[in-house]
């Protein structure tokens, strides 16, 4: 019943989604062309404020036919301000409903912006209809719900195995008692006969102590063991390679460095300026998810991803009103590469000096959907790769040093200041 | 009962020897501990570094932020406010970038440029990023589209792309891009925090490069 219940909601969907489409292909054919109007959005950089389906920096220009008038429209792209200094009710509202003010385009042609309103109304067709194949396809929200049903009738049945069992287990230990009471005797003497006879494992033993070359070649071997197993433990003791915590956020930094090929540095700016590469601050972060919310993949209500929902918990984001709160608090990352404290590390020096790549150390981050210490950060680790690398020669400290070598041949007075012995950090540090 | 012993020890050893190879060779050496540690209070800094919890502070945190109104050593101020207002003073007010156009200045500016801006702008500012461009992931999740960025007007001349602040895109004065990376401006966010005024004002050299194409 359930299934021809299904069956004919996914007809009707799809027969619904056909007529959409058919619609929608006509209406636009009858009007203005549509594919002018997209050239003209994307020309005009209407699509860096404007979305359809979505609020950005301007209103959702989703149904924008039904709420105003198209030469309301036409009159408004020429002159925003104009109308709201003429004091017309609508263009005042949306003064007040949003904080920045759509520049005038007046250089568009009335069939210019009925072109755009013919591009609007095509890529919401276009979206609705895209909508209804996903819901027809994946049962949608429905699914969800029969999903939960699904989960308490299971839940029922194990209760009911799970009672069942036990009862059963109980009858069975119960018979065996009695068993055993029927056959006392016999059980008695089975038991005294296998103690007498000594266990086998006794007899094993024995033989094996008086073997005096095969316990020493016991021995040789737990020592061999032993020797290998603390060696190997020894040499990774503090040492972190392989170490993947799990992060307060699932970040994903094949997503970021990888697929979307953003720099390392991006938000690892400190890497060329400073010591620490730096864990961006969230506002880093709200850069891109100010606007990108991740929601087309989950199945609730709000819209967004509920690992990007975690962000702007933290930094008290309203993607309703795309205004910050004050009730922030930080996000807890867990460090990965712990060096030492007694260990000095600069990552400009590497980074901005030596230009090495971030990979050469990080190891395939950009394929990483969870990041995981790759090299070991061991003292051998760094001499080894100091002993191979040559350094680039050409810059002003290895010119400034073989000016002072040069000075040192000729004789000259060369005092400690003359070579840095002036630093405030050559004595306090 | 000897060959026999020797046969099952021989045989026993084997055995371990294959599990022990058998379990080391399993996992992608990852794990969610950081394994045997000793004298962990050597390898611990005494003082606190920027990212760990601070009970100093009434918030918890150890990175403070500055007081409002003070500059950091190294630091130009900027003192046009996050208005529309601020935008057309400064615009109009900072018409010259304060460094001179070198081949050295230009070069770190399109290096700061690569790493801060091409991601949206596109590697010639005609909007076309990686993040604005269709494209897909597969990981544990299974096999998804991205979602786009929305695409960002084109600095170029000849793409002739008006500015939503009225004017061409290519007409920008050296303040009103400086205004824009320091404070933001539609779907762009703040880029002060990440870019020091410095090396902002090469970024507007070389975006002022991109213009005149």
């Amino acid at each position: 019943m359930r299934n021809i219940s299904s069956v004919l909601g996914k007809l009707a969907k799809s027969i619904s989604v056909g007529l959409v489409l058919l619609f929608a292909v006509t209406s636009v054919s009858n009007a203005q062309d549509a594919s002018n109007g997209g050239a003209l959005f994307k020309a005009n950089a209407c699509n860096s404020c404007h979305a359809v389906g979505r609020q950005l920096t301007g209103p959702d220009l989703a149904g924008l036919t039904d709420r105003r008038e198209e030469s309301w429209i036409i009159k408004w792209v020429h002159n925003p301000q104009g109308m709201v200094d003429s004091g017309d009710p609508q263009a005042v509202e949306l003064k007040g409903k949003f904080p920045t003010m759509m520049a005038p385009y007046s250089h568009l042609s009335d069939d210019d912006v009925r072109d755009i309103i013919a591009y609007l109304q095509a890529e919401e067709a276009k979206a609705a209809a895209k909508k209804e194949q996903a819901a027809a396809q994946g049962g949608g929200a429905g699914g969800s719900q029969g999903a939960s049903t699904l989960m308490i009738v299971i839940v029922s049945v194990l209760v009911v195995i799970v009672v069942g069992v036990s009862i059963l287990l109980s009858r069975i230990t119960k018979t065996l008692e009695k068993v055993i009471d029927t056959n006392k005797e016999s059980i008695d003497v089975a038991t005294a006969e296998y103690a007498a006879r000594g266990s086998k494992f006794g007899q094993f033993a024995k033989a094996f102590v008086r073997n005096k070359k095969l316990v020493f070649f016991a021995v040789l071997m737990i020592v061999a063991l032993l020797g290998v197993v603390g060696w190997k433990t020894g040499w990774n003791v503090g040492v972190h390679q392989g170490y993947q915590p799990v992060q307060p956020i699932k970040f994903s930094h094949q997503i970021h460095a990888g697929v979307n090929q953003i720099e390392c540095q991006y938000c690892h700016g400190g890497a060329f300026k400073s010591k620490n590469a730096s864990i961006p601050s969230a506002n880093v972060c709200m850069n891109c998810h100010n606007t990108i919310t991740a929601g087309d993949h989950y199945d609730n209500d709000s819209g967004i991803s509920p690992e990007i929902a975690k962000l702007y918990r933290a930094v008290d984001w309203d993607p309703e009103t795309r205004t910050y709160g004050n009730d922030t608090r930080p996000i807890e990352w867990i460090r990965i590469h712990n060096l030492p404290d007694f260990a000095y590390f600069n990552h400009s020096q590497h980074v901005v000096v030596a230009g090495v790549e971030c990979q050469t150390c990080h190891g395939p981050i950009e394929t990483m959907e969870e990041v995981y210490q790759y090299s070991p950060l061991t003292m051998k680790w760094c001499i080894d790769c100091h002993r191979e690398t040559s350094v680039d020669t050409d810059n002003q400290y290895y010119d400034q040093l073989i000016e002072a070598h040069d000075k040192l041949k000729k004789g000259e007075k060369m005092t400690a200041a003359m070579i840095g012995g002036l630093e405030c950090g050559k004595c306090h540090y | 009962m000897l060959a026999m012993n020797k046969k099952n020890f021989l045989g026993t050893v084997c055995a371990a020897v294959a599990l022990a190879a058998v379990v080391s060779a399993c996992g992608d050496g990852t794990t969610r501990s950081t394994g045997l540690e000793f004298s962990r209070n050597m390898y611990d800094p005494i003082a606190f570094n920027p990212d760990q919890p601070n009970k100093n502070f009434k918030n918890g945190i150890t990175a403070q932020t500055p007081p409002t109104g003070t500059t950091p050593i190294g630091f130009t101020r900027f003192d046009y406010e996050n208005s529309v207002e601020g935008y057309e003073l400064a615009g109009a007010e900072i018409t010259v970038n304060p460094l001179t156009v070198t081949e050295q200045n230009l070069k770190e500016g399109h290096a700061l440029y690569v790493t801060y801006c091409a991601v949206c702008h596109g590697p010639e500012g005609n909007g076309d990023g990686t993040i604005t461009k269709d494209r897909e992931v597969e990981d544990s999740r299974g096999k998804r589209a991205l979602e786009n960025f929305p695409e960002p007007p084109s600095y170029q001349k000849s793409a002739g792309t008006p500015s939503s602040r009225g004017g061409q895109m290519s007409e920008l004065t050296a303040g009103k891009i400086f205004h824009t990376i320091t404070y933001g401006w539609n779907s762009m966010g703040p880029h002060a925090s990440q870019i020091s005024p410095e090396d902002r004002w090469k970024v507007v050299m070389y975006v002022q490069e991109l213009q005149k194409k």
